[in-house]
């Protein structure tokens, strides 16, 4: 699972049968990354932070197993700190922390 | 899912019989990725469309044994090059 912010809705009318009428949201998942279509079965709001499941486990959230998603939203998160570092980020911030002392 | 800008139609007429007839487009992503993308629904080149892959490509195509993993999904409504970029 992965975690998305809430984008924007999105609207596509000529769509396949198989995609019903539930609801597309654009995500990211930060800032800098491309942007992402979700299913969304909870009900989010642009700005919420949700979490995301992908491959196979996306079709079952979805409702069933034969529903055609790849990305599918499965909670809300309640508090997220945006500003929680990366694994990489922290690592660049210690860097940037030494040379800064030096 | 991802969104993708259709490029052109692509025609394979050798093909695997597990692709069965089923229309081909070549669709780019923001960066100007090449990828080619199963199309049920009928999207036109310049549209911005939504892509389905993974497994969840084959169920999009309508049919869990055609063998493809990007499907076209559907035709975004209102959508922006300056959005894509962004």
């Amino acid at each position: 699972m992965r975690i998305f912010r809430v984008d924007s809705t999105l609207v596509a009318t000529a769509r396949i049968g198989g995609l019903d009428s539930h609801r597309l949201l654009v995500v990211q998942e930060r800032a800098s990354a491309s942007k992402q279509v979700a299913v969304d079965p909870v009900g989010c709001k642009p700005g919420d932070w949700v979490i995301a499941v992908g491959s196979s486990a996306a079709r079952d959230a979805a409702g069933s197993k034969e529903y055609p998603s790849d990305l599918t939203i499965v909670g809300i998160i309640d508090y997220w700190d945006e500003a929680t570092p990366g694994p990489s980020e922290r690592r660049t911030a210690k860097t940037a922390n030494g040379e800064a002392r030096r | 899912m991802n969104i993708q800008r259709v490029r052109s139609d692509l025609v394979a007429t050798y093909r695997v019989p597990s692709l069965a007839e089923k229309s081909l487009r070549v669709v780019e992503d923001h960066s100007g990725n090449l990828e080619v993308a199963l199309d049920p629904v009928g999207a036109k080149p310049g549209d911005f469309v939504i892509t389905i892959g993974i497994s969840a490509a084959r169920f999009a195509a309508g049919d869990p044994r055609i063998t493809t993993d990007l499907t076209i999904g559907g035709i975004i409504d209102h959508w922006s090059e300056e959005r894509w970029r962004s």
